[in-house]
């Protein structure tokens, strides 16, 4: 069987008509973490976006295969039900919506789409506890409405916590220390690293080496104007912090 | 038979819960509690009298193909009245809803506050007008006012017209009203966590509605009448993207 998780082979997507990747291939294995560095405007969170299913974007040429699966031709609930999880940039606020209940929601509607029952009241709030604890979070946070009023760390938090609940196979993560300070950077990269297995696979968007020094990738890949421009091993990073995107391409 | 018996006035002291729910079969007091009760048949008022010390919470719950209107004039003629005015309105097909209300603060220190929310789908039209009007002497009032719908489909309609008229000085009053439709971020984050397009609409139209579920004194009411709201709500996400195809 193969150990491929995703692959995307000459990937063009825009949005409002202008053409952002210009052709991006992409080949993602069990238990790999991949880095996705590039400068602003490069494109990396309009590849995150593509990938979680975004409806404002366009795909204008190549293919996106998950486990098999055409991606492209899921809508964002069945990728999630795949195994896809986005770890947003900027986490959505939700009026109204508490955490419990916008959780417990998701939860059983992807055992509904896989034909399992619903989880029972009481093993529903074990599971969350356990898995609010994980990212240090306040068991009191299940009843605030989803990201209102969170700070920038306790919103990504509330990301990994989804995340671990979730137990995605292929989690990205766009610019997910973009916001947090170093305590809150350690715990969510923990959080991260302890979910990873090898049977898994990890995508890290991000500008700045800092999350790298705690999600350690396999692979490293530069992302400019549209398309990757090179790959390496981590040793990339090092290179990337001392002589900038510059340097590279 | 004249006008007077659609008058409901609360006595001095007397507070009273009302909930009022039209739909298809018409329109009916769901419950009705606290020390005061109308004398004709409760859900046929369409005015009330508040006198000193009173208090009148009213919670209207209009369900879809009701073909009814809400009309209320509301007069506070004792000190220390309060009243709170709350609705709920889900408007689908032809449905025409108009809401009118009319506030009177005629006395000093007197409180209203008047909440009401809606969903309009099909080629429904809703209009809410709502007025607040406070008396030269009627100095202290508190009397607020807001008025907030979503439109589910293209070819639904609101209309919303509140009104302050204010001759006292010392008085906290305010109006707003906003009409929106769903937010498509809010969906989209749902989506990615695995709930379904309509389950996500369901779950948005639902926190939108519940500060008014929340007037509703009576848990097991409230919890009844949720239950009917969230049924209902799901059938007008259902009939939306239906019409889509």
């Amino acid at each position: 069987m193969s150990d491929i998780l995703l692959e995307i082979k000459g990937l063009k997507a825009g949005i409002e008509g202008k053409e952002i990747l210009k052709g991006i291939d992409l080949t993602i294995r069990k238990g790999e973490i991949h880095a996705i560095m590039g400068p602003n405007g490069a494109g990396k969170s309009t590849l995150s976006a593509v990938l979680a299913g975004r409806e404002n974007y366009t795909v204008t040429g190549g293919s996106v295969t998950f486990l098999g699966q055409d991606l492209l031709k899921m809508s964002p609930e069945e990728r999630s039900w795949a195994g896809v999880f986005l770890s947003f940039q900027y986490p959505v606020e939700i009026p109204g919506v508490s955490i419990t209940n916008f959780m417990k929601t998701a939860v059983n509607a992807r055992r509904k789409a896989k034909g399992q029952e619903e989880l029972k009241a009481g093993e529903f709030l074990k599971l969350m506890k356990e898995k609010m604890a994980f990212v240090q979070m306040k068991p009191e946070f299940s009843k605030r409405e989803v990201n209102v009023g969170f700070s920038g760390g306790e919103k990504k938090r509330n990301e990994i916590f989804q995340m671990a609940m979730l137990d995605p196979v292929l989690s990205i993560l766009d610019e997910t220390d973009s916001g947090l300070d170093v305590d809150a950077l350690r715990i969510v990269a923990g959080g991260v690293s302890s979910l990873h297995t090898p049977e898994k696979a990890v995508i890290v968007i991000t500008h700045y080496q800092r999350l790298l020094d705690y999600i350690v990738p396999d692979v490293v890949h530069v992302l400019k104007d549209g398309r990757i421009v090179k790959t390496a091993g981590r040793e990339l990073v090092a290179q990337i912090e001392a002589d900038g995107y510059d340097s590279i391409g | 038979m004249g006008e007077m018996e659609k008058i409901f006035s609360i006595p001095e002291g007397h507070s009273t819960s009302m909930v009022i729910m039209s739909g298809a079969g018409g329109r009916r007091l769901l419950s009705c509690s606290g020390t005061a009760r109308p004398a004709m048949d409760a859900e046929d008022f369409d005015s009330v009298v508040l006198e000193k010390d009173s208090v009148l919470n009213l919670v209207y719950i209009v369900m879809p193909g009701a073909g009814a209107d809400i009309r209320l004039t509301a007069d506070l003629n004792g000190e220390g009245a309060g009243l709170t005015v709350s609705g709920i309105y889900l408007c689908d097909g032809e449905d025409r809803l108009p809401v009118m209300m009319d506030v009177r603060h005629n006395v000093p220190h007197c409180n209203s506050r008047q909440l009401f929310k809606g969903l309009v789908s099909g080629k429904s039209k809703a209009d809410f007008y709502g007025k607040i009007t406070v008396a030269p002497d009627a100095q202290k009032t508190e009397a607020y006012q807001e008025n907030h719908t979503i439109i589910l489909s293209d070819d639904a309609r609101v209309g919303t017209k509140p009104q302050l008229e204010i001759y006292a000085d010392d008085v906290k009053c305010s109006h707003g009203a906003t009409v929106g439709r769903l937010n498509e971020e809010e969906q989209f984050y749902m989506r990615s966590r695995g709930i379904p397009e309509d389950e996500a609409k369901v779950l948005q139209m639902l926190s939108f509605l519940a500060p008014v579920l929340d007037f509703i004194d009576d848990s097991h009411l409230r919890e009844d009448i949720t239950a009917r709201v969230d049924s209902a709500a799901r059938d007008l996400v259902r009939l939306t993207s239906m019409s889509r195809w």
